[in-house]
């Protein structure tokens, strides 16, 4: 079985639209872990950090559309601790691109499947460069 | 090591194909505080909940883990079904083994189901019950603003037994009607009578608000008047102050009275005798802001009554006159008719005065020519903005305002009337651009989410469920400043510091303090980064 990949999903649109995907019979890569949350900002590095000394191969916060978060700033809050978090990743000399920040919509199952396959792809590629 | 979770598995009365359920159950009996785990096809029916009850009861298990549909659906039922079997609610955790397993993947999916099930787990294991309390509140309401949306607001919440108080920031009620921007624009006096004489409404003019503190039920709120300030107490507020316009700079800043507003025409097509009238009028509008209600409905109208009432020439020069408003097309299509040209140009058409009269020159885009029109009197563009002390009353409720300066960016989680701070609403054009239609639907809107939240007297809160420990707060004020909706008070521990602490009624349980607090002493229970880790933790060991 390869990697996990750690999505933490906002409940007010992520985590719905993962629902909807599964319901629309959309398919993504198994490998995916949904762990949800409040909200996105809800998310601190330290939990991004934990994935991956569990050693997942990404990490993916997922929130609401930018201007759209049901707690007004909680999207945004999650943009930076990803950013942060990137940055300590790359000053141990890891793969600071493995955590990833995403903003969809409730009803937005093609745009979670598209991310998803996306980062899958990505990984797929730097495995097989390595 | 005490047994002391129970796991329910459901397959969805067979909707639940790809994955092996016998599987599933060996794999979980092995984990050493598991009681049990039984299958079942329907949780969510009666039976099924009937059987969760007696399973609980009968194994006297602490923790319960449910792995079937999305907890979007079925949380809330469960929470329940465990109430009944003498849990607290809050000690369940679900794993989403229907849409986000089986149905979001082809063939056998037993082994992630086994995971996402161990990640419940491990997460049930470290919950703590949340308790309900009940918070008493103030059944009376506070109505900012006694302008057409605010008077409606206060007669509809009488009518349902609420009493409301309306702060006039003028000294008299509805005081901005009087110059109405659209001539066929309702007469408020009748209106304005019943409130006054409306026994539930009390009304301060040349009154404002100062200072307001306190969460949603139980705001307790400085009004000045007079020079005094008052005291009062209030459930909720409703924030209805309205917008104000203001002509567009344009090239010739005074020609004599000959460029207007939409309410000096107003003005000049009340009048029972005019000394000259115009015979032709022309109409700027649409360029500033494409999709501007109320301007174009306004516009509209007021062409129209010109052409009725003096039977002039109109022309009205736009852009692209493309407007959501129930009505304006039809409105557009009788000004057509009706003999009314539009002309359409890309840029805003020079305005220049010349013998008394306005020339205007403009670009219609139709003809591809320069072309030049001289009106008697013409009617510049206006824009919409918010009220002049929309910036003062925002930050003394400190709630956000959207990039134009009106209240509530049009958030699709808050829309129409909801602000971030619980018990707050904003109804009208302080909320932007809008036409007749949607204020009268933000009234309502309003007014049905106030009675829901009153009409009981009380409210249903969950206890302590984000919660900032006192020992190890440092009062930085971090959260205080983050949280989006108000909820984090500063206050004194008994004899000792000012620390941050979470009022139930305010909080939206984000987990944003959670997350930002520097010293971690907030908790969020459910979301504790405990919580959080430990599903982590169960990943890349099935």
């Amino acid at each position: 079985m390869s990697k996990e990949i750690v999505a933490f999903c906002c409940q007010h649109s992520a985590y719905p639209a993962a629902d909807l995907a599964g319901k629309s019979g959309l398919r993504y890569a198994e490998n995916v872990r949904i762990i949800r949350v409040p909200c996105a900002g809800r998310i601190d590095v330290i939990h991004i950090l934990k994935a991956f000394e569990k050693g997942v191969a990404a990490v993916l916060v997922l929130g609401c559309e930018e201007g759209a978060c049901h707690h007004i700033t909680g999207n945004d809050r999650a943009k930076e601790r990803v950013k942060y978090a990137e940055m300590l990743l790359k000053e141990v000399g890891a793969d600071g691109g493995r955590v990833k920040m995403y903003n969809l919509s409730p009803n937005a199952p093609h745009k979670f499947v598209k991310i998803l396959d996306e980062v899958s792809k990505k990984i797929a590629d730097e495995e097989k460069q390595k | 090591m005490e047994k002391e979770i129970g796991i329910f598995l459901c397959n969805c009365g067979g909707g639940i194909k790809n994955i092996d359920f016998d599987a599933v159950r060996e794999k979980l009996v092995q984990i050493s505080d598991v009681a049990f785990v039984a299958v079942s096809s329907a949780l969510c029916l009666e039976e099924g909940k009937g059987t969760i009850v007696s399973t609980i009861k009968d194994k006297g298990v602490e923790k319960v883990v449910i792995a079937a549909c999305s907890p979007e659906f079925t949380e809330h039922t469960f929470g329940e079904v465990l109430e009944k079997a003498g849990l607290n609610r809050h000690l369940l955790a679900m794993a989403n083994v229907r849409e986000q397993c089986a149905w979001a993947h082809q063939g056998d999916v037993t082994k992630k189901a086994i995971q996402l099930i161990k990640m419940a787990v491990n997460r049930a294991r470290l919950l703590q019950p949340v308790q309900k309390k009940e918070l008493p509140i103030n059944k009376d309401v506070l109505v900012i603003g006694g302008g057409f949306s605010g008077l409606n607001i206060a007669l509809q919440l009488s009518r349902l037994g609420l009493r409301a108080t309306v702060l006039e920031k003028e000294a008299v009620l509805g005081a901005r009607l009087g110059e109405a921007e659209s001539f066929s624009s309702c007469d408020m006096g009748p209106m304005i009578s019943e409130v006054e004489s409306d026994d539930n409404i009390e009304v301060l003019t040349s009154a404002q608000l100062v200072r307001i503190e306190g969460n949603v039920g139980n705001f307790s709120v400085r009004i000045q008047k007079a020079g005094e300030e008052i005291p009062r107490k209030y459930g909720a507020i409703v924030v209805a102050t309205g917008y104000r316009t203001q002509l567009m700079a344009s090239s010739e800043p005074d020609s004599g009275g000959k460029i207007l507003s939409q309410a000096e025409l107003c003005r000049m097509l009340a009048a029972q005798s005019l000394e000259k009238q115009p015979r032709t009028v022309g109409f700027i509008f649409d360029f500033a802001d494409e999709n501007s209600r109320f301007p174009t409905l306004a516009t509209l109208d007021n062409a129209l009554a010109a052409k009725e009432k003096w039977d002039s020439e109109v022309y009205v020069f736009c852009k692209s006159v493309k407007v959501d408003s129930k009505g304006a097309e039809k409105l557009y299509r009788e000004a057509r008719a009706r003999g009314i040209v539009f002309l359409k140009c890309e840029t805003p058409p020079k305005v220049l005065a010349k013998n008394g009269r306005v020339e205007i020159q403009a670009q219609d885009i139709l003809m591809g020519e320069d072309t030049v029109f001289a009106c008697d009197v013409l009617v510049a563009e206006q824009q919409i903005l918010p009220a002049e002390d929309a910036d003062i009353l925002s930050s003394l409720l400190n709630v956000g305002r959207d990039s134009k300066g009106f209240y509530q960016d049009e958030n699709v989680h808050l829309y129409p009337v909801a602000l971030e701070r619980k018990g707050i609403f904003v109804v009208g054009g302080c909320r932007g651009d809008l036409d007749g239609g949607r204020v009268l639907s933000d009234i309502s809107s309003a007014v049905m989410s106030i009675y829901e939240l009153l009409s009981p007297g009380k409210i249903v809160v969950d206890s302590e469920k984000v919660k900032a420990n006192p020992q190890k707060c440092v009062a930085c004020l971090t959260c205080f400043r983050v949280c989006p909706h108000s909820a984090i008070q500063l206050m004194r521990a008994e004899n000792e510091k000012e620390v941050a602490q979470v009022a139930d009624a305010a909080c939206d349980a984000c987990g944003i303090c959670a997350a930002i607090c520097p010293a971690k002493a907030i908790s969020f229970e459910g979301y504790t980064d405990e919580q959080i880790v430990a599903q982590i933790e169960a990943l890349g060991t099935s």
